[in-house]
């Protein structure tokens, strides 16, 4: 099951994914998810089983598609989400 | 279930006090909040709702901005009152908290729930978690003509059918659907027992569960569980909510909970907040599968090919700077031509007719010098950057409006983090250019304490709107030829220092990793006139607020100052040239070591655009005199003629400032009159080295108070400010230093 799956940060522009796995750890630094911004990102329909498309990876923040929404998220946010291609 | 839930829902009381008031719905107001995610229009459409009669404060003990508007619909008087737009109603954000406390102890009678038609189902997470409160709901289908043009269906009446709520499609930027809107919510307050929402089920484990234990609740807790919806308060307890529990005064361990509970934790697992989370989710995501159909050929939006260019890795950057540019330069092509006739109204009319007033009132000499010398000087040259502010303020509200404010954030995320920020930061700083307390303010939205922290430290360096009058005069006086060049200097003075300043903090004070990027980028939109309008003036008037205060009554008080004690001779003898000559010294080095600057930048603590007002009444007290002395003076109805064709040329000189390409005429345009009493005071006590020194002393130098109270307000203590106070007082003096006596030593001394 772990061979087609990648952190959601390494898709290539206009590939799409279903999230696998967000993953979070008690005491996390800013370096990994924390609980807040775990919250955030579910908030904003970053969850276990949605589509997401990459849209852009510059050199800056990442910009996703979810639903009809775009979202633009720090690369290192999006290392720590795993998702099935 | 439904109908018992109906009957224990409403609480006893309440629904006692309620019978009489359904017979006499005319008479009482009824009371409508408005819940809604961020970007789903919901400004929007209170503002085509409420418009003017828009009063703006903040909830209580905080200084998030509350919406409430008073106003009659068919002969129903009703209270609207602007809930602080969430995505969801858990008790993480203090948005959050106090959009979902206003709900659950203020019950409004109903509420109007606003949805992003073409965002349906991140939208309707919000829209489960209002229907769990049982208050009647109205749903606004809120920028309905966006989705249809994306050839979205949206199955309205369905929607109405499986949410047991009205639904009105609603496009508030063209005002559509807003009295469709009223009418179904007074439809629904005139009758709340039928418009009771449907219980949406959240799969028969978590049904069951919430059955069990709102039974268990209702026999042990019978009064807690009529004060509060009954379906929310147990899916409350479910979840753990421990702010509730602690203001209930319930006891965990008597909880009838655990029994009751017991099955949900064996077949989903311990945490149940998250099994809550998910069911709501799910729902959102069912809701949406089943009313709404998307064609399936996306077309490449507008928003795509207009962000494909924007926030493209190379291009992004000088369009966002191109962008601050021409912001910049429009605010002053706009703004100068109406400066520069508010300054000649009041300078000109305004001061013989109240000399004239209070000559005909037989009123002693003093009351006039008061009158002239320190309360139209003083206001008078500060009222005379209201159109700069407000220009400002406006292109600041479009590019909010537009979206391209998100943009800028994104854009600029990589360079922020050079200074341990995230672009997010970026959007308090940029608003800091117009004012740095809707600046500090904006702090807010940055989720981090670290972030705002370092965010509203560094924000403050950002010249704002009020440090303006300042430059425009040393800058035409000394610098006429290159006035816009050498005020856009400063700015970006204050930008290369905050960046020093910025890594400096990163090293020291705010050691560790910026924090992480998540925003949202809502799709462009081109916002209306009349919201603009409305949200620029809302912006604005805190300048005029402040003018008509703070400004008014330094004005009064340096004039005391400077005339006391009574009959003083000279000014430099008064209070405040005593003051000034004492701590002069300290400005010796700067190139500006006489009492008349220091005691200027003494009274711009309070705002900054005072030192200039001050600086008027010290140096030109005898404006007056010399406008009479030029000849006859002109009647009332020459004066009226002078300013209704001033106000056209003013007109007529924005316009052609927009039109004509660059040169920035209107600054430059000002040296001519080179000879209002204060310019050739300045000119004869500065030189232009010791004037640049002195624009960036003012720039650098303490926050003003208004700014310190902001802080003080969003951080709860004193402690930022302070630090704040202390490290710009030393760069200020540092800086101006280096620029003095660098100068000079370069022989520009001259």
């Amino acid at each position: 099951m772990n061979l087609n799956m990648m952190p959601l940060g390494l898709l290539a522009p206009g590939e799409k994914a279903l999230i696998a796995e967000v993953r979070t750890r008690p005491g996390a630094t800013a370096r990994e998810t924390d609980d807040e911004s775990a919250g955030r990102l579910e908030e904003l329909g970053l969850r276990i089983g949605k589509e997401v498309e990459m849209l852009s990876r510059g050199s800056g923040p990442l910009l996703l598609r979810v639903d009809e929404s775009r979202i633009a998220l720090a690369r290192g946010l999006a290392m720590n989400i795993w998702v099935w291609r | 279930m439904s109908k018992e839930a109906q009957a224990q829902g409403v609480p006893a009381q309440t629904a006692a006090a309620e019978k009489p008031a359904l017979h006499a719905v005319t008479k009482r107001p009824i009371t409508i909040a408005v819940a809604g995610n961020p970007n789903a229009g919901k400004s929007t459409l209170i503002n085509a709702i409420a418009g003017s009669r828009l009063h703006v404060g903040n909830w209580p003990g905080v200084t998030v901005e509350r919406k409430e508007a008073q106003f009659e619909f068919s002969g129903q008087k009703i209270r609207l009152v602007d809930l602080p737009g969430t995505y969801s109603l858990s008790p993480y954000t203090q948005e959050e908290i106090i959009a979902r406390d206003y709900l659950v102890y203020q019950k409004p009678d109903l509420v109007i729930n606003v949805v992003d038609a073409t965002n349906l189902e991140r939208n309707l997470y919000l829209s489960v978690q209002l229907l769990e409160l049982g208050i009647p709901m109205v749903m606004a289908l809120n920028i309905y003509d966006e989705a249809e043009a994306k050839g979205f269906r949206i199955d309205v009446p369905g929607m109405e059918k499986l949410l047991g709520i009205k639904v009105i499609p609603t496009a508030a930027t063209k005002n559509r659907g807003i009295k469709e809107l009223l009418a179904a919510a007074l439809g629904v307050a005139a009758a709340p027992a039928q418009h009771q929402p449907r219980q949406l089920s959240y799969g028969p484990d978590i049904d069951q569960a919430e059955a069990t234990l709102r039974a268990n609740l209702a026999a042990k807790y019978p009064e807690v569980s009529q004060r509060f919806p009954a379906r929310w308060l147990s899916f409350k307890l479910m979840e753990g909510d421990e702010e509730l529990q602690r203001e209930l005064n319930l006891d965990p361990q008597a909880l009838p909970r655990e029994a009751a509970l017991e099955h949900l934790r064996r077949a989903h697992g311990e945490d149940l907040e998250a099994l809550m989370a998910d069911a709501r989710y799910a729902l959102a995501s069912g809701l949406t599968r089943e009313v709404l159909r998307r064609p399936e050929l996306r077309k490449t939006e507008i928003t795509e090919k207009i962000d494909r260019i924007v926030l493209n890795r190379f291009l992004g950057i000088p369009i966002f700077l191109g962008a601050m540019w021409l912001m910049f330069k429009l605010t002053f092509d706009v703004a100068t031509p109406f400066a520069d006739w508010l300054d000649a109204l009041i300078a000109g009319p305004f001061m013989r007719w109240t000399a004239a007033g209070l000559g005909l009132l037989g009123a002693p000499d003093w009351t006039l010098s008061l009158a002239v010398d320190g309360v139209l000087s003083g206001v008078g040259f500060v009222l005379v950057f209201v159109p700069v502010i407000f220009a400002m303020m406006f292109f600041i509200t479009f590019l909010e409006g537009s979206g391209y404010m998100a943009r800028a954030a994104f854009v600029m995320d990589r360079a922020m983090h050079a200074i341990g920020l995230h672009g997010k930061s970026f959007i308090p700083m940029l608003l800091s250019f117009g004012c740095n307390v809707p600046g500090i303010y904006a702090t807010r939205t940055l989720e981090n304490p670290r972030d705002k922290a370092l965010t509203a430290l560094l924000l403050p360096l950002m010249s704002c709107g009020a440090r303006l009058p300042v430059y425009v005069l040393f800058a035409a006086v000394f610098f006429a030829a290159h006035a816009g060049t050498v005020i856009w200097s400063l700015y970006v003075l204050g930008i290369a220092l905050a960046i020093l300043m910025g890594v400096i903090f990163k090293k020291t004070l705010f050691r560790g990793e910026a924090p992480m990027f998540i925003m949202e980028l809502p799709p462009y939109r081109l916002p209306s006139l009349r919201n603009l309008l409305i949200h620029t003036w809302e912006k604005g008037k805190h300048f005029l607020i402040k003018a008509g205060t703070y400004i008014l009554a330094v004005s009064v008080l340096v004039w005391f100052l400077l005339n006391l004690p009574w009959g003083v001779e000279h000014k430099r003898d008064s209070y405040l040239g005593k003051t000034g000559a004492a701590i002069a010294p300290v400005f010796e080095p700067l190139g500006f070591g006489n009492w008349e600057a220091a005691s200027s930048l003494i009274t711009g603590i309070i705002a900054k655009e005072i030192v200039v007002g001050t600086m008027g009444e010290i140096y030109a007290p005898g404006a007056l005199a010399a406008e009479e002395s030029e000849g006859p003076a002109p009647t009332f109805g020459e004066d009226l003629i002078e300013i209704g064709g001033g106000f056209v040329d003013a007109l007529q000189g924005a316009g052609l400032n927009i039109v004509s390409t660059f040169g920035v005429a209107s600054l430059a345009a000002e040296d001519e009159s080179a000879g209002t009493p204060l310019q050739s005071a300045v000119r004869g006590a500065f030189t232009p080295l010791s004037a640049y020194a002195f624009m960036a002393f003012v720039l650098l130098y303490m926050p003003c108070v208004v700014v310190a109270i902001a802080m003080r307000q969003e951080f709860g203590s004193w402690k930022w400010f302070g630090v704040a106070f202390a490290y710009q007082s030393v760069l200020a003096w540092t800086v101006a230093l280096i620029i003095y006596q660098g100068g000079s030593l370069l022989g520009l001394g001259g």
